[in-house]
């Protein structure tokens, strides 16, 4: 116990470490950045100024005069001053403190250089939170939570290497390149979360019927009722919207399905690991009763997260006078069809989850411990 | 709004098939969080402060998904404090980092989008980005809650006298899974929504620094950065109230 206690000490200390390097780091990092950065010394505050919209909403809009010294570039070490405006609401602007590293922008002007700041400085902010989830999965799952991370970092490298591959092929029909990832990544993340085995294979199998299922049903519905939907409402678009959007729901409905299937596998494998005893049928009403605890909260997460995003836009629409009908169809209605499809899909993992997992063990069959 | 409606009724269908009762109350719960997360919007958007109205329906949120999902009510119970505990960390970790980072309103690449706009509608986006942070982080932390309690519950139930020990052993067993799936959820949920955006940004071909400090890559990673916080707190917390449950029983 004791001994125990003293490694997660040095586990604790060497963490605090690299966290306070990181941040060190992060603070005088402006050598390896090839766009200009400069630390703001000083800020004064110039005038404020009303305004008022057609729509009665009031705001407040303030000037700053800036002077900042530049750490890095041919200026490296000089003064520059420039001027910052920001408003009360701060929907594309903020305001500035001294301290803080931005990225500015010089022109050099008749032999006058004049600066303009073009980004705010987040990496530090960024990789710090970073180094607090990775230290928190070391410290409380040890080797479990590593394992976690890993699979989570192959799949993003994964999911970048196919927008590489779409970006690069330029298919008409990119929306299979995406079906092919989403198989990879179930794939992927089972072997490395669960490892090569029987429970391995039957959550696979209960994925892939829950995910195509789902998907039928949706393709099905936005075939009959044709274009009702504004996919050109989708952000940042630069392919055609309809396939994109399609491909978000894959991977986004992927997530939930395989959270589903693995909690109903994984519950009732450890059931039977307790109770090598346990019959078929119990099992199967186990998963079912795991299915059904997990159902509602699990659509619920999905929800909130494509919900939780139209929230700034909801508010700008709905701010400048459009009606509730519109701001819903053009901010939210492709968020709810996601999250309905996803909904779909999960309910349709249960039944197939739990029969796969009793099926498993129809003749009395050992658990492979893993 | 056909599509809407048509996909309505038959999830609605599924879920009474495969969930029963409890299928018809967890879809009552999806619509009603429908509704109040709507609302929530409305009342923002009409003047009351965004963060004591998302911080007010972000409560009634847990409680509609916990107790409605869920017809155990010991395992509800855990869930719901732990969750409430674990939005309470939450926050003071949020509130002060989003100022910092100030990820607030909208990015450069949505510039198109939002320039037929007049920006000044003087509402504060800074707390609008908590909202949503936490408002997103609330869905995550609910469902791993309950995973692990009615996970734990039906191993209490298979074998009552389980010692806390062993609970506790099954809870890592079960927790260590399921944190890795909640965590593919978090990731597919919220990057396959920005399928998009990495398109557009590996089609201007930034460089990696950019990827670092860029407004709107920042705050989607620290979204799922916060939920995995928020996840491994709850799982702690969930496991350890469980474990606490089972003593008092055994002793009687």
């Amino acid at each position: 116990m004791l001994a125990k206690n003293k490694k997660s000490l040095i586990i604790f200390i060497i963490l605090s470490l690299i966290g306070a390097a990181i941040y060190l780091f992060t603070l005088s990092d402006s050598f390896m950045y090839q766009r200009d950065i400069g630390k703001i010394t000083h800020v004064s505050e110039g005038s404020s100024q009303r305004t008022e919209d057609e729509f009665k909403n009031v705001d407040h809009q303030h000037e700053q005069k800036i002077t900042m010294i530049m750490l890095n570039g041919k200026q490296k070490g000089k003064k520059i001053h420039t001027h910052n405006s920001w408003s009360n609401s701060g929907a594309f602007d903020q305001k500035f403190h001294s301290g803080q590293q931005v990225f500015v922008d010089l022109q050099k002007q008749n032999g006058r250089t004049t600066a303009e700041i073009s980004d705010y400085k987040r990496d530090t902010y960024l990789l710090m939170l970073g180094w607090v989830v990775i230290s928190l999965l070391i410290l409380t799952m040890e080797f479990k939570g590593l394992k976690t991370l890993f699979s989570v970092v192959l799949n993003f490298v994964v999911f970048l290497l196919f927008i590489e591959l779409d970006v690069k092929l330029n298919l008409t029909n990119f929306f299979w390149l995406f079906v092919l990832s989403a198989f990879i990544f179930t794939a992927l993340s089972l072997l490395i979360v669960i490892g090569w085995n029987k429970q391995c294979a039957v959550t696979f199998a209960s994925i892939v019927i829950g995910t195509t299922g789902a998907l039928m049903i949706g393709v099905l519905v936005l075939n009959y009722t044709g274009n009702d939907l504004h996919y050109e409402a989708l952000d940042f678009a630069t392919q055609s919207p309809k396939q994109l959007f399609l491909s978000a729901t894959v991977i986004g409905l992927l997530g939930a399905v395989m959270d589903a299937a693995t909690d109903i596998v994984s519950t009732v494998f450890e059931i039977k690991r307790s109770h090598p005893q346990i019959d078929q049928k119990q099992l199967f009403g186990s998963g079912i009763e795991v299915g059904r605890a997990i159902l509602g909260p699990l659509i619920n997460v999905l929800l909130l997260i494509f919900f939780a995003e139209t929230f700034a836009m909801g508010v700008l629409f709905f701010r400048t006078g459009n009606s509730i009908g519109y701001t819903f169809e053009w901010t939210m209605s492709l968020g709810i069809v996601q999250s309905l499809i996803s909904g779909i899909g999960i309910t349709l993992v249960i039944p197939a989850a739990s029969a796969f997992a009793a099926w498993a063990f129809r003749k009395e069959g050992q658990v492979e411990n893993n | 709004m056909k599509t809407i409606s048509i996909l309505t009724v038959i999830l609605a269908f599924l879920m009474v098939l495969v969930g029963g009762k409890q299928g018809f109350s967890a879809f009552f719960s999806v619509l009603i969080n429908f509704l109040l997360l709507f609302l929530n919007i409305m009342l923002i958007s009409s003047g009351f402060p965004p963060l004591w109205t998302s911080l007010f329906s972000g409560i009634c949120i847990l409680a509609i998904t916990i107790y409605m999902g869920n017809s155990d009510e010991k395992s509800s119970n855990v869930a719901f404090l732990a969750t409430l505990a674990v939005m309470v960390v939450m926050l003071l970790l949020i509130v002060p980092l989003d100022h910092l980072v100030q990820v607030k309103g909208f990015a450069n690449e949505q510039s198109e989008e939002i320039e037929a706009f007049n920006l000044l509608v003087g509402v504060d986006f800074e707390k609008i980005a908590i909202s949503t942070t936490i408002l997103s982080t609330l869905g995550a932390i609910a469902e791993a809650a309950i995973a692990i309690a009615s996970g734990l519950n039906e191993v209490i139930e298979q074998d009552p006298q389980i010692t806390p020990l062993k609970l506790r052993k099954s809870g890592q067993n079960i927790g260590s899974q399921i944190m890795g799936m909640t965590f593919n959820t978090l990731f597919f949920g919220m990057f396959g929504g920005d399928l998009a955006l990495f398109i557009l940004l590996n089609k201007l071909h930034n460089s990696f620094g950019y990827y670092l400090n860029s407004k709107i890559f920042v705050s989607e990673c620290m979204l799922v950065l916060y939920s995995a916080i928020a996840v491994i707190l709850v799982i702690i917390v969930t496991t350890w109230l469980m474990s606490r449950k089972v003593r008092p029983q055994r002793s009687a």
